[in-house]
């Protein structure tokens, strides 16, 4: 008898938080099913061998980061680019804006250490990557699914289908409640109750993990199938509609909100890109 | 002069060691962190309230930490004292920390050391022990996964989790799943224990083999949890002497009087001092400045570690046989505080946002974290993090040199020296993605 032998796979760990990693860590099923080949944090490995799937995450924030990922590509035949960082930027975009850069590079000169790169970039800025995997972290059903088969992986559009809060028509705030509010109603949408949650617009697979303990969506998975093609401000406009038919809330205050840097983790910034001037993904390379 | 440069692996984020030799003399020995990313600045501007969700971040390995520090730093500057079920809750996250901590360090990042593989997951059931019979990884990895399923219950979400919000938890604990955790705790602990024992035996097994526990002196210890029973909501830090006596205590807000700080020119990471004096932080520090556990089978550990290594102990190697210490105490304690009732309780109180300044602490895994923000028309205009890795730093690259000098002679340099790098570092279990944030 012949056993197939298991696919080798590997993860780069690029400038990020391990997040992905450790998610993948509780993707335990993969053990049986593929032979992990590298991944740093928990193999004794220095250099990606020859495998069929390479899982790459994080930033390219230093020139040691750049060579990594240029050196390990060659070895792979498929690429996927997993978590926010390695996609879109995520929460690197804050360190991005020119002030915070500006005195970021003037005080972090050393000696004998990687060059920091003048911004945190995603990875196709250098490498074509085939599959991306959006998520701050990816949950563990999503990692397997990135590795299973991304064609059989079942989930709703949007994170708003996947929650099953109720939504009520003549339950309208007036203003946004913050992180104010007191204890969140179990049952009643989030917008209901006066959160900046932007499921309604944010890419399902997540199971809702966030909306449904109570905390709003930030919209870590990026947009919808409806809304990747686009640019952002389509995607702006979508979430002020939203609230504009649920609430009272004036458009003012919703639009300052939308742009105010801590949003800057995840929204905005898949579809155009933070302003890089690449082409948007297309919606069937994007699990 | 020659330099010796060991790329590290099995350990949170990217660092590498660097020992510098003359004639078979150690000149120096750096660890350095090779990453930053700059959260101290990324955070300034942002508005105060989303901290919690921006800073877990900072690491995933770590996440519940920061989100639990965050929200505390923030309580501290606008007044508001959690009513006591969203502590125990926030408790229950940081004992959910720890055990995912506490069982990757041991099990996936050490246990290779201990049986010279290149990961838990190439373990072959020959390797492992022929009397066992259990598949290691898997039966690691489920216990590890208490943890994570106990961040998840108690935080939302394993990675980056959401729950604890300022004045409290935004929801409590669904009693059922309480019950239901609290029996799966219950059914796991006798494996945990058994892991731990067969860690302890590897790690027996390995010091007859090189000889040694770890030879370096003693030094200062740094930790937040009480006297007895130690708990990781935490709030005042205490410092003892290499001899064992407890010398300060200090809350949050007095560190940068009481520790300092440094920058280096060859590492992302800085590194503390307490008088002078090198520190260290983490679990050997805990298990040194507690009296007792307060819980049967953790405190049973207890004993054996006193009995075998007195008090207080200095090995840089019970580092890890701490852990495991910590791992039961932390499951047989998570199983008791699930035993409240969880509904009909205040979870969150309403709060009036103002600028000013505060500081939140929690133990975390590798020691005292704290969150120092300065708030401003709502927003953060300084932000700052101190890292229990960076405690530690002085700590890791003074007994680098002890191994180094141990494994480097006049004529040669034994090859069991790259093997020693790997199991000082990862005793301290550095957290490089914290410690450069």
């Amino acid at each position: 008898m012949t056993l197939k032998k298991p696919p080798r796979f590997a993860v780069l760990q690029l400038s990020g938080c391990a997040g992905c990693e450790v998610s993948l860590l509780n993707a335990n099923e993969w053990i049986d099913q593929f032979d992990l080949a590298f991944m740093p944090l928990v193999t004794s490995a220095y250099d990606v061998p020859e495998v069929e799937v390479l899982l790459i995450s994080g930033g390219v924030r230093s020139d040691e980061d750049l060579h990594n990922l240029r050196q390990a590509v060659k070895r792979t035949k498929k690429i996927v680019a997993v978590g926010t960082c390695a996609i879109s930027g995520g929460v690197a975009n804050l360190g991005n804006r020119d002030e915070v850069r500006r005195l970021f590079l003037s005080q972090t000169e050393r000696h004998d250490l990687p060059r920091l790169l003048p911004k945190s970039q995603p990875v196709d800025t250098f490498v074509d990557v085939d599959l991306y995997l959006p998520g701050c972290p990816p949950t563990p059903e999503l990692f397997m699914g990135a590795l299973l088969g991304p064609e059989d992986f079942v989930a709703s559009k949007t994170v708003c289908q996947e929650c099953g809060r109720k939504k009520l028509k003549d339950m309208k705030p007036a203003h946004l409640t913050g992180s104010r509010g007191g204890e969140v109603d179990p049952d009643i949408c989030l917008i209901n109750q006066g959160y900046l949650c932007v499921g309604s617009s944010t890419r399902g697979g997540c199971r809702a993990l966030c909306t449904r303990p109570g905390h709003p969506c930030v919209g870590c998975r990026g947009p919808s199938d409806i809304l990747i093609e686009k640019d952002s401000q389509v995607w702006l406009e979508s979430i002020q509609r939203i609230f504009a038919a649920m609430t009272d809330i004036p458009a003012e205050e919703i639009h300052e909100a939308l742009l105010s840097p801590q949003l800057s983790l995840f929204l905005f910034q898949f579809s155009d890109y933070a302003g890089t001037g690449q082409a948007p993904r297309p919606k069937e390379k994007v699990l | 002069m020659t330099t010796l440069t060991f790329p590290l692996s099995r350990i949170e984020g990217h660092a590498r060691v660097e020992i510098e030799v003359h004639e078979g003399e150690v000149i120096s020995t750096r660890f350095q962190a090779m990453e930053k990313r700059g959260f101290n600045l990324m955070v300034q501007g942002a508005p105060a309230e989303q901290m919690p969700v921006i800073v877990p971040r900072i690491c995933g390995v770590c996440s519940t930490a920061h989100h639990v520090a965050s929200v505390k730093a923030l309580e501290d500057a606008y007044g508001v004292q959690p009513p006591p079920l969203a502590n125990q809750i926030r408790e229950l996250l940081l004992l959910g920390q720890l055990i995912q901590n506490q069982a990757t360090s041991l099990f996936v990042f050490t246990m290779p050391d201990r049986l010279g593989v290149e990961s838990i997951f190439h373990i072959t059931d020959e390797e492992a022990d022929q009397t066992s019979q259990f598949n290691i990884a898997k039966r690691a990895l489920m216990v590890r996964q208490l943890g994570t399923d106990l961040i998840s219950l108690a935080g939302g979400q394993f990675i980056h989790p959401v729950k604890a919000v300022v004045g409290g938890v935004s929801s409590s604990i669904d009693q059922e799943k309480a019950d239901a955790f609290r029996q799966r705790l219950k059914a796991a602990l006798p494996l945990a224990c058994e892991l731990v024992d067969y860690y302890w035996e590897i790690s027996l097994r390995m010091k007859d083999r090189i000889g040694t526990w770890g030879d370096d002196q003693p030094a200062y210890y740094i930790s937040s949890t009480e006297r007895d029973n130690p708990r990781y909501n935490s709030s005042i830090i205490r410092v003892m002497t290499p001899a064992g006596e407890c010398c300060r205590e200090f809350t949050a807000n007095a560190f940068r009087k009481e520790l300092t700080f440094e920058e280096t020119d060859y590492s992302y990471a800085g590194r503390t001092s307490y008088q002078g004096g090198v520190i260290r932080a983490n679990s050997l520090a805990r298990a040194n400045m507690t009296r007792s556990m307060g819980i049967r089978r953790a405190d049973a550990y207890m004993r054996r570690l006193r009995r075998e290594f007195g008090h207080p102990a200095h090995p840089i190697l019970l580092f890890d046989l701490c852990r495991g210490i910590e791992l039961v105490y932390a499951i047989e304690l998570a199983s008791q505080l699930l035993e409240v009732d969880f509904s009909h309780q205040e979870i969150d109180l309403h709060y009036t946002p103002r600028d000013g300044e505060g500081w939140g602490l929690v133990e975390a895994p590798r020691g005292p974290l704290i969150h120092h923000y300065v708030i401003e028309k709502g927003n953060i205009a300084f932000g700052e993090f101190i890292i229990p890795t960076v405690h530690n730093m002085l700590a890791i690259e003074r007994a680098l040199r002890v191994a180094a000098e141990r494994y480097i002679h006049d004529d040669q340099v034994d090859l069991e020296l790259e093997q020693a790098v790997g199991r000082v570092v990862r005793a301290f279990d550095p957290c490089i993605a914290c410690a450069t944030h």
